[in-house]
């Protein structure tokens, strides 16, 4: 028998007389990533069953069984559905004649101690962050996927006898990308045109303060260097695809919450980051206007091909970064984004709310930050993933008399993004100082354990940990979990609410149950 | 339910996983220079040139 129950079916005295004031409650936020990897004599025909074979290799505890009924990765927040999404025809052509099995055995999915999922995407071994309100503990959780993929990379390695190595990127240089998506959690107040005039400028001009970087191009006009490693693939401003055709605003609306009240923003047009500020600062900047959206401050631009604005910036040598406007105006990304901030300073009421520190520290470092790239001040190689990049590549270069001819950059653009902390050339740049604020590693295998925020990601790990033999499944949204009386109930994790501390007492079921709905 | 690989917890350890794991990333940003020269110019000479002409992947998300 299966009941279900709602954290609202019994709400507290406290949560009925409390109405959150919309744009000042702190946002839930995630990290996908989507990593690639190779292993020799292996090849692109082959990622499907070698990630398959990746994810389970993984030796840590988990738990093995995802719940899929919420996922609806076809509905569009335009209010319709689409009947297909549109796949790679190169990897189609890799799939003809192929059946890897049902989808629960190729995804493989693990749900890890803290709440993460890891699994396998569209042939990637993919570490999706427990949800966190907070941009610093969001980074901790990224980088702690790092360490979950080195340990199941490990295990891999010693089961193949071969060595597998893994990039935390987003391109193989051939016209192939793999994405590292956000998720804000929204509330469904606010409909598709309002958050996509909000977001999509910042989606645009963010890339200064945090693209990974990328030697050449993939398609359009050739570069020598872009700033977005992602910038390529986009060709649309807006659309639910993520394989294909991809958007820099992605409407695909898929929850993972209760659709009556949520929208899940899921934006695939960031980089995958190796610098954990980067991390902070991609997330932080979307966060921003998502507030100022919701307290009705959001800064109004009309952009006039948001496509190419995006490929612009991207390209562009000169520091300049010019966008234009629908209305035969043009800005700049310093000024587009500095219109966030200075709305920002004006909003007491968000300076005071529960986000207003980490957003006070996200507006001050990225002015800073502007500053430094506009008077080319070196210092902002130490926070800026393409421009650490760029300056390990021009340091080659000026060591070994090469200029951006050489053919070999590529190469070490790939490795930038390798997670092996012994041969990465991210790694080296941080042993040697040449990145700022680094987070030690004690904090990030800590968050491997349990998430530090009491949200629902932290209930979801409590229940992983203390009742492991009772749980049916578990998904973003809910765990299925037998009682005594043997029943499974499906409890609803609210989003939006902080969960009591005793859960951590919690001896039985019956107990959990209690206080998750308390 | 929560599955353990009961060969990992048999079998001893790797001599190389504790390392990978422990040092999986620096504990804090050294700043000194190591004294052996640059360490990021040493890596990269190991870097095999063709390593991206080499590298393919399927399309994800």
């Amino acid at each position: 028998m299966t009941s279900q129950i709602s954290s609202d079916d019994n709400p507290s005295e406290e949560s009925k007389s409390e109405t959150p004031i919309l744009g000042l409650s702190p946002i839930l936020c995630g990290i996908e990533t989507e990593y690639g990897f190779s292993i020799e004599g292996r090849g692109a025909e082959d990622q499907i069953d070698d990630a398959i074979q990746f994810v389970r290799s993984y030796a840590q505890p988990h738990f093995s069984g995802w719940n899929y009924a919420y996922e609806s990765p076809r509905a569009d927040l335009r209010g319709f559905k689409l009947d297909t999404l549109a796949t790679d025809p190169v990897d189609a052509e890799f799939d003809a004649g192929k059946n890897h099995g049902q989808v629960h055995d190729i995804r493989s999915d693990k749900v890890l101690p803290n709440g993460a999922r890891f699994y396998n995407d569209h042939g990637h071994p993919e570490y999706a962050t427990p949800e966190c309100w907070q941009l610093a503990e969001l980074a901790l959780h990224d980088k702690a996927g790092e360490i979950v993929l080195r340990r199941a990379a490990f295990e891999l390695e010693t089961q193949i006898e071969k060595p597998v190595t893994v990039y935390k990127n987003n391109t193989d240089f051939h016209g192939a990308s793999y994405g590292t998506h956000e998720n804000y959690l929204v509330p469904r107040n606010f409909g598709f045109q309002q958050i996509y005039d909000a977001v999509l400028p910042v989606l645009i001009a963010r890339q200064v303060l945090t693209g990974a970087g990328k030697v050449g191009s993939e398609k359009g006009p050739g570069a020598i260097y872009q700033i977005s490693a992602r910038s390529d693939f986009f060709v649309e401003a807006a659309n639910a695809e993520t394989l294909f055709r991809r958007p820099i605003f992605n409407t695909r609306d898929e929850c993972h919450a209760d659709p009556q009240k949520w929208i899940r923003l899921h934006v695939i047009s960031g980089d995958a980051n190796m610098i954990p500020s980067c991390t902070s600062r991609k997330v932080g900047l979307v966060k921003l206007a998502l507030h100022l959206l919701m307290l009705g401050r959001c800064p109004k631009w009309k952009i006039e091909n948001p496509v190419q604005a995006f490929q612009d910036i991207s390209r562009d040598e000169s520091n300049k970064y010019r966008i234009n406007l629908s209305s035969q105006n043009w800005t700049n990304a310093y000024e587009l984004l500095e219109s966030y901030f200075a709305e920002f300073d004006q909003c007491d009421d968000l300076h005071d709310s529960p986000a207003g520190g980490e957003l006070c520290q996200l507006v001050s470092e990225s002015r800073t930050l502007l500053k430094d790239l506009s008077g080319g001040s070196p210092n902002a190689a130490k926070h800026i993933d393409w421009l650490a990049k760029r300056k390990m590549l021009e340091t080659y270069m000026e060591d070994s008399g090469t200029d951006w001819n050489d053919p070999s950059l590529q190469a070490f653009d790939l490795e930038y993004h390798n997670i092996d902390p012994d041969a990465g050339l991210h790694f080296a740049l941080a042993q040697m100082g040449e990145i700022e604020n680094y987070p030690p590693q004690d904090q990030c295998l800590d968050r491997l354990i349990q998430p530090h925020e009491r949200n629902r990601a932290w209930a979801r790990s409590i229940a992983l940990s203390k009742f492991p033999d009772k749980i049916e499944n578990v998904c973003w949204r809910t765990i299925s979990i037998r009682n005594s009386q043997e029943e499974v109930v499906q409890i609803e994790l609210a989003p939006d609410r902080e969960y009591p501390l005793q859960l951590e007492d919690a001896s039985n079921v019956e107990n959990y149950i209690q206080w998750v709905n308390q | 339910m929560i599955q353990f690989d009961d060969d990992r917890l048999t079998r001893p350890s790797a001599p190389d996983l504790d390392r990978k794991v422990q040092d999986s990333g620096p504990s804090r940003p050294d700043v000194r220079k190591p004294d052996s020269g640059n360490e990021l110019l040493k890596r990269m000479k190991k870097v095999d040139p063709n390593q991206a002409k080499k590298y393919r992947q399927r399309s994800g998300q």
